[in-house]
């Protein structure tokens, strides 16, 4: 059954006004405009079907908008001065899941920015001279991966990084986010991502990390940053992502989360929302909807069954809705400015939607009990071609990419090939 | 010693010709010959870092290393380093943390979504007033210390602005959980209901507020599960297509009291969807429905095997309902969630 445009989709406030409702409708009223646009005209009488055929990502405008930034950046940036590793993940990914060329003096130029970001004693700044910091580490490992190469990966200090990142981890299993920073859960997120590419898992550094996680789940079903607060879509993903690598999705009330990550799409935008009771963002489509294909595995569920979630509204609301027509790049919601976050992140959501990623359940490894499992399981990921589902444009389909680790799987195999070729961190520990 | 950080006392002239920073050399950044993603700093906060390097480099601990940190906080509020710098700064030179407490509330206004801001706010809160010494008094009294109804109106008032702000909810649970305040929680989340029935945050709160910390295996009494049911019906009342009283109540009972699922939760919702006033919103809204699901496969779960089939058929029948009328939109959910009727 299709997702049709139909105001019978609108929101019911059941005449009793909140804030929340107000700005609900509002959001709607400006997203209904825009799919008023793409309605066939010979089915408005009966509230319109929309031709999604007429659909097109303007690759072009993104990837001029992306290159841009990589020139660089106004004074304003200022304020990312401590994110500049994500500054550089967000605009390579973006280049590298439209398929546009990152050529070799641009791979140079991103390895000897991201190299200095590295500190001596372990881990990668914001800046700088910053203080290392688990975001800043985990974008720059992610974006030394795509900028690949033995060259780049002989430059990642891997016993400095393991110090570091035990030093973060805290009794109860998660891990700071830097000297005396917030703790939650995109540490124990970062630090899996980190340890699993980088060949640094041991049983010392995951010790908890599982049940933390699943600490965090909340009694909606989605997981957020530390146990008892609010459920949201960044900290799910993190959390679900993170059991994955680790192997202990079962940890989970499965069906609970499965109910909380299907409610947040939005009924009439199509897109999704963080938490209950928000406005849509374009981000979700990867922090939620990204989510799916690692749910999908963890339900064991066939893919002929197709995900829990309806693809093609979603892939609506990135492309029309999500686009910045004039300046290029994606965005929150219509209305709000583009940037490389929302870029990146509108990106991934669409390929994950695009494309139906799973794991062939007669090859699966089920041993999990073993951190050498890891990266065979995380490997074992792939595209499933009879289920891709493609909106609009053929030509709008965008690289496959790994939920998990957010990047398309040709670099992060060459990157696992590479550290896995070195002895692992544990055995030489032992 | 007081400290001021307000940067608007200082001289405004570069620091290269302040006499003040006549002895320090600044360290220029060096991002290399040709880096991706440069930014064009102002002058200003190109100078403002060179210094702030300086003075981390050579470990100093002063006045002016305070106020230059305050500075390029003022400039850039995500600069997690300079923040860790200035908490030891603040502990190094024993300056007066309400003070302190005041320049961070003064940046708040402006920043109310920035990590760092929070996170230095619970240190300077931890320091001023520890919980060991806090948790020595009872309740009422530690209510009345001056810190924390500073604190607690703080963060309301920041909630004021942002009744949906995660950060603020989330250093609120940090403040109730550490100093133990859970008997005043409860009143501050119905009035954050009351402002909006559709305040999820605050229906989160309530969780937190009702568990007072205990853990997820908790059983709770009978009358307290009553209590919370008769609260969220009351809620439901005012519109019934509204997620979060649904989410709570039904979240809250699978895990620490199943049985009021059946015993309590459904003869009042029965009630309201059999009430004329209310049942066209309550037969058009999914939550409704979606719970009698859930309910019924609890009930089922509490009778023998062989007695469970007339539930799990009902539930499976209501799955059909949910996907084929009432939420078509996630019909691939319910579609899924009926095969997973009984399974558990």
């Amino acid at each position: 059954m299709s997702h049709t445009f139909s105001y019978h989709f609108r929101y019911d406030d059941n005449a009793f006004e909140t804030e929340t409702s107000v700005k609900q409708i509002d959001v709607e009223d400006s997203i209904g405009r825009i799919y008023a646009k793409f309605v066939d005209p010979r089915t408005a009488a009966d509230g319109g079907v929309i031709d999604d055929s007429r659909h097109r990502l303007m690759r072009s405008k993104h990837e001029q908008f992306v290159r841009d930034a990589l020139h660089g950046l106004s004074s304003g940036f200022a304020v990312l001065d401590a994110s500049q590793p994500w500054l550089s993940f967000w605009s390579l990914n973006s280049l590298d899941i439209m398929n546009c060329e990152i050529d070799l003096p641009l791979r140079q130029r991103a390895f000897d920015t991201v190299k200095r970001f590295q500190d001596s004693d372990g881990g990668y700044c914001g800046g700088y001279k910053q203080l290392p910091h688990m975001a800043g580490t985990y974008a720059s490992i992610m974006a030394l991966v795509l900028v690949g190469g033995d060259e780049a990966f002989q430059t990642i200090d891997r016993e400095a990084m393991y110090r570091w990142l035990m030093t973060m981890k805290q009794p109860d299993g998660s891990f700071a986010m830097h000297t005396d920073g917030e703790v939650d859960v995109r540490g124990v997120y970062c630090a899996m991502v980190i340890a699993s590419l980088l060949n640094i898992m041991t049983p010392e550094l995951i010790a908890g990390s599982a049940e933390f996680v699943a600490q965090c789940q909340t009694c909606e079903g989605g997981i957020g940053p530390f146990p008892g607060v609010e459920a949201h879509g960044g900290y799910t993903l993190c959390g679900l992502a993170a059991l994955e690598i680790l192997g202990k999705t079962e940890l989970l009330n499965l069906g609970r989360l499965a109910r909380w990550m299907c409610a947040r799409q939005l009924a009439f935008e199509g897109g999704f929302n963080g938490r209950t009771n928000k406005l849509v963002d374009g981000c979700y489509s990867y922090w939620v909807g990204g989510a799916f294909p690692i749910l999908q595995k963890a339900l064991e569920r066939s893919p002929s069954d197709d995900y829990l979630y309806e693809r093609v509204a979603l892939q609506r609301y990135v492309l029309a809705c999500c686009q910045e027509g004039r300046m290029g790049g994606l965005r929150d919601k219509p209305g709000k400015s583009a940037d490389l976050y929302h870029t990146m992140y509108g990106l991934l959501g669409l390929s994950l939607s695009q494309h139906y990623m799973g794991v062939d359940p007669e090859a699966q490894i089920r041993d999990t009990t073993s951190i050498y499992s890891v990266p065979a399981r995380m490997m074992q990921w792939d595209s499933v071609p009879v289920m891709s589902n493609v909106l609009g444009a053929q030509s709008n389909m965008l690289k496959p990419v790994h939920p998990v680790y957010g990047v398309s799987l040709v670099p992060l195999a060459k990157c696992v090939k590479y550290f896995y070729s070195l002895p692992s961190l544990a055995a030489s520990l032992s | 010693m007081r400290i001021d950080g307000c940067s608007d006392i200082e001289d405004p002239a570069p620091l290269a010709q302040q006499a003040a920073w006549q002895d320090v050399e600044p360290i220029a950044q060096d991002d290399g010959p040709s880096p991706i993603c440069p930014i064009a700093y102002t002058d200003e906060y190109r100078e403002m870092m060179g210094y702030l390097r300086a003075v981390m480099a050579a470990g100093e601990e002063s006045a002016r290393a305070l106020a230059l940190s305050g500075r390029v906080i003022q400039a850039n509020p995500g600069h997690y380093t300079a923040w860790v710098y200035r908490k030891r700064l603040v502990e190094a030179l024993a300056s007066d943390i309400g003070a302190e407490l005041d320049w961070v509330s003064a940046l708040s206004a402006k920043h109310p979504k920035n990590y760092q801001l929070w996170h230095h706010r619970e240190a300077l809160v931890e320091r001023l007033w520890p919980a060991r010494a806090a948790l020595a008094l009872p309740e009422d009294q530690r209510l009345a210390n001056p810190v924390l109804r500073r604190e607690l109106q703080f963060v309301g008032s920041a909630l004021d602005e942002d009744a949906k702000n995660f950060h603020a909810w989330s250093y609120r649970q940090w403040l109730v959980a550490r100093y133990e305040l859970w008997a005043q929680e409860l009143a501050f989340v119905d009035t954050m209901i009351s402002q909006d029935v559709r305040n999820n945050s605050a229906w989160n709160q309530r969780y937190f507020a009702v568990l007072r910390g205990r853990p997820a295996t908790t059983q709770l009494d009978a009358a307290l599960a009553r209590a919370e049911v008769a609260y969220a019906v009351e809620h439901i009342q005012f519109a019934p297509n509204n997620d979060s009283p649904w989410a709570y109540v039904v979240g809250l009972l699978l895990r620490h009291a199943p049985a009021a699922l059946h015993e309590e939760l459904l003869p009042r919702i029965r009630a309201l969807a059999a009430d004329p006033g209310f049942a066209p919103a309550m037969s058009s809204t999914p939550f409704y429905w979606s719970a009698l699901v859930d309910i019924h496969e609890q009930q089922a779960r509490a009778l023998p095997p062989a007695e469970r089939a007339p539930l799990l058929d009902e539930a499976r029948a209501i799955c059909d309902r949910l996907a084929t009328q009432v939420d078509i939109t996630h019909n691939r959910y319910w579609r899924f969630r009926k095969t997973a009727v009984g399974a558990a």
